[in-house]
């Protein structure tokens, strides 16, 4: 990874060798560079708005928006009140079929 | 620098939405970084795959993390705009992005989102909007792709229609005088409402007549005809002479022994004729024999006793009506536009179609009228990437639909049909697209969208498949829902353009300033033609809506129904007008 020239001189975590990456990590990065984890994003993204929770979250955000006020409200507040209820209104049947995937992946991939 | 940032202001009011001003650390930081902000950025902006989302990447094959504690995983990192730095934001745990705003000196708290190209004000904690910002990052993902728009077929502009104001208007004594020796007041007997009346089967032609009854309660053409807009008297009297000759031409092409004794074909007229009849008070069933006589002399391919397709009637009575005022205009007319003939100025909308090239991202746009869009009510099996959705593969038959009522599952929506003939397609290796930069065919990405939506939308339903392979035609007899309101918004090309660049200022295709557009593309149903039997022998009947109350015409009979038996009927044809052009139960007392 290449460093801005004006980058602060913050420490960076993954370039430190002391640190071993988790296996997560190297999941995450192998799903990253392959462009698998941007096909399952956009997968990801097909079936929740066939499953009608894009337009239940979109409805959820637009009362949140009108009880608080539209110049009250930042995407923070928005991203806070909305997202327990929408992590526990994912259909388990997509859940599965992105696990699936991921599984595959990584068969494949030999990880 | 200021006159820049006031010229911003001055652009807050856009595309009907009021977006708020830029927060105190955006115009700060605007002011700070000179006159283009975001040139640094412009290098880092990453497309992939062609048509995909905008990311930020400052080389191809970074995987962006953190600073602060590495993660690579978070949904939401940021960099900063000031230094570059990647931190993550995680509400309500702890932020690494608003810390590294404090922590830096003023100028740091602008980020943007590394996977969707937005820009974030970590200090406000919101999602911030820039019109430079936003022209860029579209702009340059149609400039990587070299999007191309076949300038010929783009519509110049569609003329911003002037809203006039609605004056109520009530005649004086010299109008009534005038009214009363002029005319004879028409009776209403019945509690019907108006035009309400039976057409007789003239041999297999409910084809005819389902359409007709339809067109004769479409409310704009239904106004222009009453209110005499195209009178045949009068156009018989000025076309007379001159139509004679080239209807003479016409009619020595199309075969017809009496070319002279019936010289003058104008469809319009037959139309205007036909809606004085229907709208004379008269219940009667009426034969509309002349009708069928010109349409017949305008399409001789199809003039016989046999049954033939409502749709195909549709489109080639338009056309008929359409041809007449070309001819007679000798002006070139572009279809879509407001200045057409009436049956363009009612049914005509315009499509536009892009097709994207996978390998080289290029993209050519063309935009087509139509005078109605025809659906598919079910995908193919195989071959386009659009049956891979669960929703088709959840489809199920009418009985086990019975057993799991209120699910979605397995009944087809007008809705669904939309979404599907919007939704972007993939144009595999046998269908492939000849790409004007590669200049070799490619697979392709098609994506259809709807421009400009016409005053009244006709759908039509695929239900005569016809498949080449089996060298055989079924009738496709799946029963599709329809509602009897519906917001076309999702299928306009300025929404579907929307959504393949994200939340953005800028103005899309069909985006225009001026708040009736967003009125204009909620619709109301009043007509269904439906089809019942099998794809050679059959029956068309048609429903209409009237004051908010359903009517069967059958041919000859006409009668009142309750709106279920239309939900459940098998539609063919949905005929939706413009809500602000429906006539609600009010029409009546009006009359009255």
């Amino acid at each position: 990874m290449r460093n801005s020239v004006n980058r602060p001189p913050t420490p960076d975590a993954a370039e430190d060798p002391g640190k071993e990456p988790t296996l997560q990590e190297i999941i995450n990065i192998k799903l990253i560079e392959s462009g698998e984890k941007e096909r399952l994003m956009e997968l990801l993204r097909e079936r929740l708005i066939e499953c009608g929770w894009k337009d239940e979250m979109k409805a959820l955000c637009r009362a949140f928006i009108k009880k608080k006020g539209r110049s009250n409200v930042t995407v923070d507040d928005l991203v806070h009140v909305i997202t327990p209820k929408g992590r526990a209104s994912i259909p388990d049947s997509i859940k599965a079929e992105l696990l699936q995937r991921i599984r595959a992946f990584l068969v494949q991939a030999a990880v | 620098m200021s006159s820049k940032i006031n010229h911003h202001h001055h652009h807050h009011r856009f595309n009907t939405q009021i977006f708020p001003p830029p927060c105190p650390h955006l115009a700060e930081f605007r002011a700070r970084n000179g006159s283009k902000p975001f040139r640094a950025l412009q290098d880092c902006l990453r497309v992939k795959p062609p048509g995909g989302r905008a990311a930020i990447r400052r080389d191809p094959s970074e995987v962006p993390r953190c600073g602060a504690c590495g993660e690579s995983a978070r949904p939401r990192l940021y960099a900063c705009l000031a230094c570059a730095a990647i931190s993550c934001h995680a509400p309500p745990g702890p932020s690494h992005a608003a810390a590294h705003a404090t922590s830096m000196p003023p100028g740091h708290e602008i980020a943007v989102d590394v996977d969707r190209a937005e820009i974030f004000c970590c200090a406000c904690r919101d999602q911030v909007y820039d019109r430079d910002f936003d022209a860029a990052v579209v702009l340059s993902q149609t400039a990587t792709l070299k999007s191309a728009t076949i300038q010929s077929a783009k519509p110049e502009n569609l003329r911003k229609r002037r809203r006039v104001d609605y004056r109520p208007w009530s005649p004086d004594i010299r109008d009534r005088v005038l009214m009363e020796t002029g005319s004879s007041p028409l009776e209403n007997g019945s509690d019907l409402p108006r035009g309400l009346r039976g057409l007789n089967n003239l041999g297999n032609t409910c084809f005819m007549n389902s359409v007709l009854q339809a067109l004769l309660h479409t409310p704009p053409l239904r106004n222009y005809f009453l209110s005499d807009r195209h009178n045949r008297y009068y156009c018989k009297k000025k076309n007379g002479v001159s139509n004679s000759n080239a209807g003479g031409k016409r009619n020595v092409g199309t075969a017809d022994g009496h070319g002279n004794k019936n010289a003058r074909l104008c469809l319009a007229c037959d139309m205007d004729a036909m809606f004085s009849a229907v709208f004379s008070g008269d219940r009667k069933p009426y034969s509309p024999a002349k009708f069928l006589y010109s349409w017949w002399q305008h399409a001789s391919n199809l003039a016989s006793y046999e049954q033939q397709d409502a749709h195909e009637f549709f489109i080639s009575m338009l056309d008929g009506i359409h041809e007449n005022v070309e001819k007679d205009r000798h002006k070139p007319h572009s279809q879509g536009h407001g200045d057409c003939c009436i049956a363009h100025r009612v049914f005509s909308g315009i499509l536009r179609s892009d097709v994207m090239c996978m390998t080289c991202g290029f993209t050519s746009t063309t935009y087509d009228p139509c005078v109605d869009i025809s659906l598919d009510l079910e995908p193919h099996q195989g071959g386009s990437s659009k049956s891979v959705s669960t929703k088709t593969h959840h489809s199920c038959n009418g009985e086990v639909d019975g057993m799991n009522p209120g699910q979605n599952c397995g009944i087809s929506t007008l809705m669904g049909c939309l979404d599907r003939f919007t939704r972007p397609e993939r144009l595999g290796a046998d269908q492939k697209f000849f790409c004007q930069q590669c200049q070799v065919r490619q697979e392709s990405l098609k994506q259809m969208s709807i421009r400009k939506l016409p005053l009244v939308s006709c759908f039509h339903i695929k239900r005569f498949e016809h498949s080449s392979i089996r060298k055989m035609s079924r009738k496709v007899d799946r029963y599709l829902q329809f509602p009897f309101s519906l917001d076309m918004t999702p299928y306009l090309s300025s929404s579907i353009l929307r959504n393949r660049f994200g939340n953005r200022i800028f103005p899309f295709d069909g985006d225009e300033p001026d708040a009736s557009n967003e009125m204009s593309s909620e619709f109301e149903l009043f007509a269904v033609v439906t089809h019942t039997g099998k794809l050679d022998a059959g029956h068309y009947v048609t429903y209409l809506r009237l004051s908010n109350q359903w009517y069967k015409c059958d041919d000859a009979w006409v009668t009142q129904v309750n709106e279920n038996i239309v939900r459940a009927a098998q539609g063919y044809m949905m005929f939706y007008v413009q809500k602000m052009l429906y006539y609600k139960a009010s029409e009546n007392r009006a009359v009255s």
